[in-house]
């Protein structure tokens, strides 16, 4: 038996590790997750320390911020006075290095060899044709049949090894005190965070292939601590990783406030001056179209540029649409997750046929089963001897040939792609079915449609229905890239949104739903409103209805909507990519090139939520930078909506912030290094160079503009609600968790408080409150000639 | 403003050796029989314009996509200049005549090669990855130092033609000597087995440069053995060459199946290749192993251009059991059959029984398992169970034939190119192996050997060093 000091001290010590999500479904998530119950400054103190990582951004990015002017000056003197330092802010810049970078020999370099070497094979998802014997016993059991062949160990028989994980672990701790296991196993998990975070990703959402091939960190350990002292390796070594001096740790902390603190000051003035401008009342026969989009930070450029080519309006929700639901897809039938993480799956979807497209939809999956045989054919021939060798010599030239085209013409290739693909959206629509953990099968219920239906509604602020209303998920088309889910939806696990979009949108059209919410809850749809599922794909702009079955009578509002989104396109892609001509065969190419790493910028320059009205920002240039939520507090009259906002969204976006925030800061401890030595993994992850850690985030492509120059400016997300501020406080003192994410300074807080003349209030600890516009006026008095502010900070 | 952006160095060195490609490649339709000498030190003839058209080819390749895929590198100036500077010196090899020019160049490809692999000097374990891959090419080097200067010294002739000209008035032991350090140093450039370790550590290098790697100096061997082959025919050492090849052949074919990380399981597959090029030389045809060289190249090239499309979400599977039905059975070896029949109309290879029988029995075989596996698909129907085959193998083995015709015309300077051996013991009991191997495979049964696994595993790890050795601290 395990001694449950052991299992304790596991539990423990694995708080230095976050979760490593496997690729093909990328979530971007906190590295820090563990450390989440502690302040923003121990958390990183303790990162630090256990992985050796950077925590603030290097002093150049300071520097280039700096010079952008992106770190107000007034903002930093405060600050600095405030903690005491009284020279001007030039001085400290230089300041934020205390010691020249270095990197120094690994003291476990063998013993980590040795555990990649085993975790790769064993966590392998199907790129080995061979796989590891005896797998499905798990992973210390597989490993301790094998150990007498490998002679990087001197293991001599199977029986020398204890038979089970458990027993191992008693063995190789014998001798050492009780109250030393958490930090031995501190050390051990932290030295491959990357493959040890993918354990716990393995056990936390109990995937597939870890119940088939169990793994979990007490069979890490066991391995590891048996080769260790095996090798004679001490395992209680003492910590080398010496945290970055106090005094600079300071220095830069108060730098990355006063940047973030000149986000913020930007923010207010943008909606202060939305306040004091003329709200534009478009009544309903003026709204041709209602299109609703992602809360992600792409959302913001297409959403302006739509709203500019005609009568219409957009809203923001987050992208899964509000169904809990996983996703099977018809081609190969394997499930996935398609809301966000934090939501456990209530129900599963499907596609079914349309009614009289049956035909159709047989002959797709015909043709998808020939497509998995080809793929399994090309592997398979490739592989065996001698067919192997045959192969090549019978396919070099169409190799060639290949090389030459995806080398000269992506975007054309592109076109004939998307030309030849097959849509099952046309001939396909979806079927939800609850995921009950009881026997028997029962459908979706209508007041579970209902429900859906109506919380959408609910938490937009919806008030009135134009004739069209698109359901607009999103999903991002690349090509050759393995980062490729971590630019598609991350309110939907990083899948694309369009089926929960069209599902939406199939239960808005259902008229005993509509009757239902008309005499339950006064919702009144008109007759002649039509709900489209479509999706937006985020690396051309182009936006795809899913109009299939739409009625005849729309038609040609349908065709003026599409029109409009093709001009759309146009000019989100031309301000996005920078350029007047050709931007859709640039963005295009950008899709489809094979060589292309930075095919489009992702979430990255998140730095804000604003949650309510599109009043606030409409025809304000965002720069990409901002998640929107539609929110209007005037319909919520008990709170219910925001605080749905809060305890979803609002934490999603904050995951998806903090992880680009480290991603950028240690792209190579907290993110995936740069991409053009990146070597994939077992199908679901990447390497660096020839093997080693596995890597946990996005890599340097996502978030840096060239190796030093960056993209994302690491900053925590502020959140700005607009809403009476008693509503925001009772939502608080309700939900500990968000509490804590603010008092631990993870992300900013800030509401316009409806109830007091929209006043912008700032949260600061343990809900006390500052007025920003309070401060603003003190600083319109600040000093304006250099002479004046040196005075002053004297 | 234009002019600079579109002239940056990148741009240029694809434009460089995209007119270089056209201009050989129009050499080779137009020119004729080609043959220029530049003193004793250069020699260009049909060969040379072939070798330069496909050296440039993968040139203009790489350095068009590199020059997106390294935008923001912080050595990409440093990498293209690397790279300009490899493909040249692959260049100057094929046209040296004179020792010095020939080893010299070998040598240069190298240091170059080894640049590649560390060419992020900020990186430690790539740093490391360089020095390794260096030390097997100084080796290398010295190989064929050895062997040629030996040749050089006895024959007393300073060019290579010169040498290739007198191999048969040397005495046997310089003639083996030379060939057995000839073939060394054409082991340690295709990574074969024990020199196999440096192309396994060698993934520190950006992509694109792994790509050249694979398609342009893993198979300088091909080149050198058949430069040599009048050596190898008198030394007799051919049959050495064979087995090498084929063990290489099997054993990594086998290795390829237990990698689970993309990179190194394309390394694996390039030595399989490698060593059945070697063996295709050993069978007397260095013409077939010039063209598989050249298709392994774009084939090769092409994925590990493309090896970021390995992610993707599955679910565990079990292995396929083998069964097929009696007219399944017939149908694989009557296309089998057909598939040998048009193979050896089409290259002329195994019309008498010499050598070359080996190599249609490999396409048989081939065809074999592209129809067993074709026939046993649910999802088509019979028609297309009955015509895909033959479409497939008839495109397939067409655009080889094509392809091995034409580089076997532009071969004809070389001398000894083709000279189909009889066939003897040795191949035959290696052609056995070979089947052996080849149902070992199909049939599973090493998935039931751990003790394989590991050894597997262990000899196709990259060094340590190369891994993990550093900390940021």
């Amino acid at each position: 038996m395990i001694n449950n000091n052991i299992k304790t001290s596991i539990a423990t010590a694995s708080k230095v590790i976050g979760n490593t999500w496997p690729l093909y479904s990328f979530v971007t998530s906190n590295p820090l997750s563990g450390y989440e119950t502690s302040t923003f400054t121990e958390a990183t103190k303790q990162a630090s320390k256990h992985l050796g990582a950077r925590v603030f951004p290097k002093a150049h990015v300071f520097k280039q911020a700096w010079d952008n002017n992106e770190i107000d000056k007034y903002e930093l003197s405060k600050l600095l006075k405030e903690n005491g330092l009284k020279k001007s802010p030039e001085t400290y810049i230089s300041k934020l290095t205390c010691y020249k970078e270095k990197t120094s020999e690994n003291p476990f370099h063998v013993l980590d060899v040795i555990m990649t070497k085993w975790l790769a094979a064993f966590m392998d998802e199907g790129l080995a044709e061979w796989q590891m014997p005896n797998k499905t016993k798990g992973f210390y059991k597989s490993w301790r049949q094998l150990a007498k062949y490998d002679n990087d160990v001197s293991i001599k028989r199977t029986n020398d090894l204890p038979k089970t994980k458990e027993e191992a672990l008693n063995t190789v701790l014998n001798g050492i005190s009780e109250e030393d296991y958490t930090n031995i196993f501190k050390l051990h998990i932290a030295a491959l965070p990357g493959w040890t975070g993918y354990i716990n990703h393995r056990n936390q959402y109990d995937t597939v292939w870890q119940n088939t091939y169990p793994i979990d960190l007490e069979d890490y350990l066991a391995v590891r601590l048996s080769i260790a002292s095996n090798l004679g390796i001490d395992i209680n070594s003492i910590l080398t990783n010496k945290p970055e001096c106090d005094s600079v740790l300071q220095l830069q902390l108060i730098f990355l406030k006063a940047w973030e603190k000149t986000l913020q000051n930007t923010i207010v003035e943008l909606v202060d001056t939305s306040k004091s401008e003329k709200k534009t009342n478009k009544t309903i026969e003026t709204v041709d179209a209602q299109l609703v989009f992602c809360i992600d930070t792409r959302s913001e450029l297409i959403r302006r540029h739509v709203e500019a080519k005609g009568n219409y309006q957009t809203y923001g929700y987050a992208g899964f649409f509000g169904i809990a639901m996983d996703y099977q897809d018809l081609k190969e039938g394997i499930n996935r997750k398609s809301c966000p993480p934090i939501l456990n799956s209530a129900y599963k979807v499907t596609e079914k046929p349309q009614a009289g497209k049956e035909e159709a939809v047989n002959r797709l999956e015909i043709k998808n089963d020939r497509d998995t045989f080809w793929n399994y054919f090309f592997r398979r021939m490739k592989n065996m001897l001698p067919s192997g060798f045959g192969f090549v010599e019978g396919t070099g030239v169409f190799y060639g040939l290949l090389m030459i085209a995806r080398t000269l013409v992506p975007s054309k290739l592109y076109a004939v792609k998307k030309k030849t693909a097959q849509n099952h959206e046309a001939i396909c629509e979806t079927h939800c079915e609850p995921v009950t953990p009881t026997v028997g099968y029962h459908s979706m219920t209508l007041d579970e449609k209902v429900a859906i239906v109506k919380s959408g509604f609910d938490l937009m602020g919806w008030k009135t229905f134009a004739p069209l209303i698109v359901f607009t998920g999103h999903g991002s088309h690349t090509a050759n890239n393995p980062f490729g889910s971590s630019l598609d939806c991350g309110a939907c696990a990083a899948s694309p949104g369009r089926h929960n979009a069209r599902l939406l949108a199939k239960l808005a059209n259902d008229n005993e739903v509509r009757a239902a919410l008309s005499y339950k809850y006064n919702i009144s749809i008109p007759n002649n409103t039509v709900f489209i599922g479509a999706e937006h794909n985020t690396t051309t702009d182009e936006i795809v209805l899913f109009d299939s079955q739409i009625p005849v009578s729309h038609n040609s509002l349908v065709a003026d909507l599409k029109a409009s989104l093709v001009e759309a396109q146009k000019t989100a892609s031309q301000q996005r990519l920078g350029m007047v001509e050709k931007s859709i065969t640039t963005a295009n190419k950008k899709a489809n090139s094979w060589s292309e790493t930075r095919p489009e910028w992702g979430l990255a320059k998140n730095a804000a939520f604003i949650i309510g009205s599109r009043e606030l920002t409409k025809g304000k240039d965002l720069d990409g930078r901002s998640f929107l939520h539609s929110y209007d507090w005037e319909m919520d009259k008990e709170g219910k909506a925001l605080e749905g906002i809060m305890q979803g969204p609002m934490v999603v976006t904050q995951w998806i912030n903090n992880h680009y925030y480290f991603s950028t800061v240690d792209n190579e401890t907290f993110g995936g290094g740069t991409k053009i030595t990146q070597n994939i993994t077992g199908k679901f992850g990447v390497l660096q160079g020839n093997g080693g850690d596995l890597r946990m985030g996005l890599p340097l492509q996502s978030v840096n503009k060239t190796d030093t120059e960056m993209y994302h400016q690491p900053l925590r997300l502020s959140v700005l609600i607009h809403a009476p501020l008693e509503r925001v406080n009772t939502i608080l003192l309700n939900n500990e968790h968000l509490k804590s994410l603010l008092d631990n300074e993870w992300i900013y807080l800030m509401v316009m408080d409806a109830n007091d003349k929209n006043t912008v209030k700032r949260y600061s600890k343990n809900m006390n409150w500052t007025w920003p516009t309070k401060e603003k006026k003190e600083r319109k008095a600040r000093p304006s000639t250099k002479e004046e502010f040196e005075k002053e900070l004297a | 403003m234009v002019f600079k952006r579109f002239f940056n160095l990148p741009n240029t060195v694809t434009i460089f050796f995209t007119v270089l490609f056209v201009a050989n490649i129009l050499l080779l339709i137009f020119g004729g029989k080609i043959s220029y000498e530049i003193e004793d030190v250069f020699r260009i003839n049909t060969f040379t314009v072939l070798i330069w058209s496909v050296v440039t080819f993968f040139g203009a390749v790489i350095s068009r996509y590199a020059s997106s895929y390294l935008t923001g590198f912080k050595f990409h100036t440093k990498f293209m200049l690397m790279c300009t500077g490899f493909t040249l010196s692959v260049m100057v090899f094929i046209m040296s005549n004179h020792v010095i020019s020939f080893l010299g160049s070998w040598l240069v490809m190298g240091i170059f090669m080894a640049k590649l692999i560390g060419v992020d000097s900020r990186w430690g374990e790539a740093k490391e990855a360089s020095k390794v891959a260096q030390r097997f090419f100084f080796t290398g080097s010295a190989f064929l130092s050895t062997g040629v200067l030996l040749l050089s010294f006895h024959s007393n002739q300073l060019t290579i033609d010169g040498i290739i000209a007198q191999v048969n008035t040397l005495p046997y032991y310089v003639t083996l000597i030379a060939s057995i350090f000839i073939i060394l140093a054409a082991l340690v450039q295709s990574a074969i087995y024990p020199f196999h370790r440096w192309l396994l550590s060698a993934m520190t290098s950006p992509t694109p440069a792994s790509a050249l790697m694979h398609a342009g100096f893993v198979n300088g061997s091909g080149i050198l053995l058949a430069l040599f082959a009048t050596l190898l025919f008198s030394s007799n050492t051919l049959s050495l060459l064979f087995i090498i090849g084929g063990l290489t052949a099997i054993v990594a074919q086998f290795t390829k199946l237990l990698q689970v990380n993309v990179k190194q399981k394309l390394a694996c597959s390039t030595i399989a290749q490698m060593g059945f090029m070697i063996m295709q030389c050993g069978l007397g045809f260095f013409n077939a192993a010039i063209a598989h060289l050249i298709l392994h190249g774009f084939y090769k090239a092409y994925l590990f251009l493309s090896s970021g499309e390995e992610i993707k979400q599955s679910i565990p599977q079990k292995p396929l059991e083998l069964k097929i039905k009696p007219l399944q059975a017939v149908l694989v070896l009557i296309f089998g059959a057909l598939g040998a029949l048009l193979f050896v109309t089409l290259t002329g290879k195994g019309a008498s029984l010499d050598n070359s029988i080996f190599l249609t029995l490999i396409v048989s075989i081939t065809v074999g398992q592209a129809t067993y596996n074709i026939v046993k698909e649910k999802s088509l129907s019979t028609l297309q169970k009955l015509v895909v085959p033959p479409v497939l193998f008839i495109a397939g083995i067409g655009v080889y034939a094509l392809f091995y015709n034409g580089v076997t015309l532009l071969m004809a300077d070389l001398p000894m190119a083709v000279v189909p051996l009889q066939i003897t013991t040795v191949e035959i009991i290696f052609g056995i192996i070979f089947l052996v191997g080849f149902f070992i495979m199909k049939l599973g049964f090493y998935r039931n050997i751990p003790w394989l696994y590991v050894k597997l595993l262990n000899v196709s790890q990259p060094y340590k060093k190369t891994i993990l050795k550093y900390k940021n601290s």
